[in-house]
């Protein structure tokens, strides 16, 4: 390497020249299991920011209906459970007028169920780019994760249009809503970390997903009040995450009950540990996108 | 510590899983049955054949050097370039970049159609690692740059492709980065934007960035590049100056398939064994004078009964202009068909090319103007005239006629 012809041009600067701290980049081929980086997520928060722009500029682009879709969607299917569950089935609402008793637990559902399908197929749909540029690929499923918030606030202030229609009182309690939703969005977060990159390599997710996620949804206290589970059950019933989040948003908008802290905590521990062990197989499998997608 | 180092790589691989086209199991039901195992190691199982795209790349490139990688089809230099730039990594050895490194792999990568081409301008900046702030401040020199001016509110799918790579190449020129690796990008547009391409690349050349540039363009290497580094099979085969780099290339790649060539059919139905270039004493040679003509001998040998072959020279010059073509078929020679070996001799028109450096290719169709059934480069040859010895001077020169008269002026007689 000694005979490398140097240009003429490589002109050093002068002493003048006011000191700049030159970034440093090491290549190397496997980090630590634990070595997660995130401080590379921090570092590209921009990019962060304008891809979530993106997702909502193009969400709301591309639909002639734009906005309404927010509203259409769940709203459908309360009407459909109403009918279905509420009228033929007579399924008890715990006192609550069926419509707004399932639309409350409908809400964070459809958030839940859309961050997951958007962030588990993330990777593969924004795969030109992660073919061609470098950036830390943990930014698409959390990209994907914040964009149906927009569809979430337009159909939750349908939601309040509803509670003053039936009567049911407005409270700051509803404010819960907010570190519900945020643990919604954890959970939406640590399963698609683990289904992302399987996804790159067996495109089988995509047909799968819309299964798994039907299943979930029954498996949730959804079109049913959590007083119908058998109590034998109860236990095995809330290690499903998204228990706590439903019962919590019914507990904030009607004040039914007690938040379960036993339940919450159970629930809690289970995201923690999805989503580091989602981080860490993210991280792994992070390596070989850019070939495989 | 000479001299500042940007880019020092030690031991580079990159290793791949081969594939038959077609048989990729993508299904999680074969993978599973395969056992766990092959999901954790990204698909790979004991059995599958691997190759090394990249192998052993050691080298280091100095803050303000230009370098060039070249090397043929599937010689490992765009895995350099995704290995460096981090989209990829790599498999064995190690690599340090000191500085800001910006990456084109592609124009426009990220663009989305729906889109007007303001918000795509913020878009692909934050792709390319420039803050919001950054493309704000920017933003009227990128416009100006891509000459785009009232379209910029319009979604850039109703752009048209040109315009789709000026507004692309225009916020990837606003990057100002230390380090610029390039792929092919330049190739693009039609040929104004390309030369504003090739000054953007020169002023960042005197800002004393660091240029590493993969192209087949051996006229843009040649004008950017001292030096070159040369890639086959995944290797570094030489390393120092372009001259003697492109010499080594330009052997290697004689009778290579021509890149533009894909032959559909499942058996090759021809091949061109040996072509030798040579002058009018019958030397073989890589230098013509101008005005001499230039004899090509083509040996060939098919697989097949080839029915009506067209044999056809193209001469391509170092950047990729198409200046002429021979043909069999258009000069009137009637060959029914063709089979087993035999040698075909072309004796050319006196040259009348200026002063560069000129490619060869030969391509054979079938029945007329049928299908290309084979394409390979014949060689390369400097071409010398006596005067023009540069392309600045246009494709050809041939001699003119003139006359001059003069009035001497009679007040100045006088005067």
């Amino acid at each position: 390497m000694s005979e490398l012809s140097i240009p003429h041009n490589a002109s050093e600067p002068g002493p003048s020249a006011e000191p700049r701290k030159v970034p440093v980049v090491d290549i190397v081929p496997r980090r630590g299991l634990l070595d997660l980086d995130l401080g590379s997520v921090w570092r590209y928060r921009e990019l962060l920011v304008v891809l979530i722009m993106r997702d909502i500029q193009v969400l709301y682009k591309q639909a002639a209906l734009g906005a309404a879709w927010a509203v259409i969607q769940p709203l459908f299917a309360v009407a459909v459970f109403t009918v279905i569950f509420g009228h033929f089935a007579k399924m008890p609402s715990d006192g609550i007028p069926y419509p707004v008793f399932a639309f409350a637990a409908v809400l964070p559902w459809t958030y839940f169920s859309e961050a997951v399908r958007r962030s588990a197929t993330g990777l593969v749909n924004d795969s030109e780019l992660v073919r061609k540029v470098y950036f830390p690929r943990l930014l698409v499923p959390l990209s994907n994760v914040v964009t149906p918030l927009v569809d979430f606030t337009i159909a939750f202030a349908i939601l309040v249009l509803m509670m003053l229609w039936f009567g049911v009182p407005l409270s700051l309690r509803m404010l819960a809503i907010i570190p519900l939703i945020t643990v919604a969005m954890m959970l939406a977060l640590a399963v698609s970390l683990w289904l992302g990159p399987v996804n790159v390599r067996f495109r089988d997710i995509k047909h799968t997903l819309p299964f798994v996620l039907q299943i979930w949804m029954y498996a949730s206290p959804i079109v049913y009040p959590l007083s119908m589970v058998p109590a034998q059950w109860k236990l095995l019933y809330s290690l499903n995450p998204m228990v706590g989040v439903i019962e919590g948003f019914r507990w904030a908008v009607f004040n039914r009950g007690a938040p379960d802290f036993g339940a919450t905590a159970v629930s809690a521990a289970i995201i923690l540990v999805l989503l580091f062990g989602g981080l860490v197989f993210f991280k792994r499998m992070e390596r070989s996108f850019a070939d495989m997608i | 510590m000479s001299k500042e180092i940007a880019i020092s790589a030690h031991g580079l691989g990159k290793r791949y899983m081969r594939r038959a086209a077609g048989s990729r199991s993508d299904s999680l039901r074969d993978a599973l049955k395969n056992g766990f195992k092959s999901v954790l190691s990204g698909g790979a199982s004991g059995t599958q054949e691997t190759f090394w795209a990249l192998k052993d790349a050691s080298f280091e490139i100095a803050r303000g050097e230009n370098v060039g990688i070249i090397g043929l089809n599937g010689a490992g230099k765009s895995t350099l370039l995704k290995v460096l730039s981090r989209i990829t990594t790599p498999t064995t050895g190690s690599a340090r970049i000191s500085g800001r490194m910006g990456a084109l792999l592609e124009v426009g990568t990220g663009f989305h159609g729906e889109l007007t081409g303001r918000e795509n301008t913020f878009l692909y900046g934050a792709i390319l690692g420039m803050s919001r702030a950054e493309v704000a401040r920017k933003f009227d020199a990128i416009v100006d740059f891509a000459e785009i001016g009232e379209f910029i509110d319009m979604p850039v799918k109703r752009y048209s492709s040109g315009m789709y790579v000026r507004l692309a190449f225009a916020v990837a020129a606003h990057l100002d980065p230390d380090i610029l690796l390039l792929d092919e990008v330049l190739a693009v547009g039609d040929f104004m934007f390309q030369r504003k391409c090739m000054n953007f690349a020169a002023d960042l050349e005197k800002k004393g960035a660091t240029i590493l540039f993969v192209s087949h363009n051996m006229f843009s290497i040649k004008s950017m590049c001292e030096r070159v580094i040369y890639l086959k099979r995944g290797q570094v085969v030489y390393d120092g100056p372009t001259d003697v780099g492109l010499k080594m290339y330009e052997d290697d790649s004689r009778l290579t398939v021509s890149s533009w060539f894909h032959d559909e059919s499942p058996k090759p139905s021809m091949t061109i064994t040996d072509a030798q270039l040579l002058d009018e004493s019958g030397k073989e040679t890589g230098v013509i004078d101008y005005g001499q003509r230039l004899t090509v001998r083509i040996h060939y040998k098919t697989f097949r009964p080839i029915e009506q072959p067209d044999f056809r020279l193209g001469i391509n010059r170092s950047d990729e202009i198409h200046c002429s073509t021979y043909s069999s078929y258009a000069d009137g020679v009637n060959i029914p068909m063709i089979d087993g070996e035999g040698m075909l001799e072309l004796r050319t028109a006196p040259m009348t090319l200026v002063s560069e450096l000129y490619t060869a290719n030969i391509s054979v169709r079938e029945k007329g103007y049928g299908r290309t059934v084979c394409a390979q480069v014949a060689g390369h040859f400097h071409l010398r005239h006596p005067v023009f010895a540069s392309n600045a001077f246009g494709v050809y020169h041939e001699s003119g006629e003139w006359r001059l008269e003069t009035a001497v002026p009679k007040i100045l007689a006088a005067g």
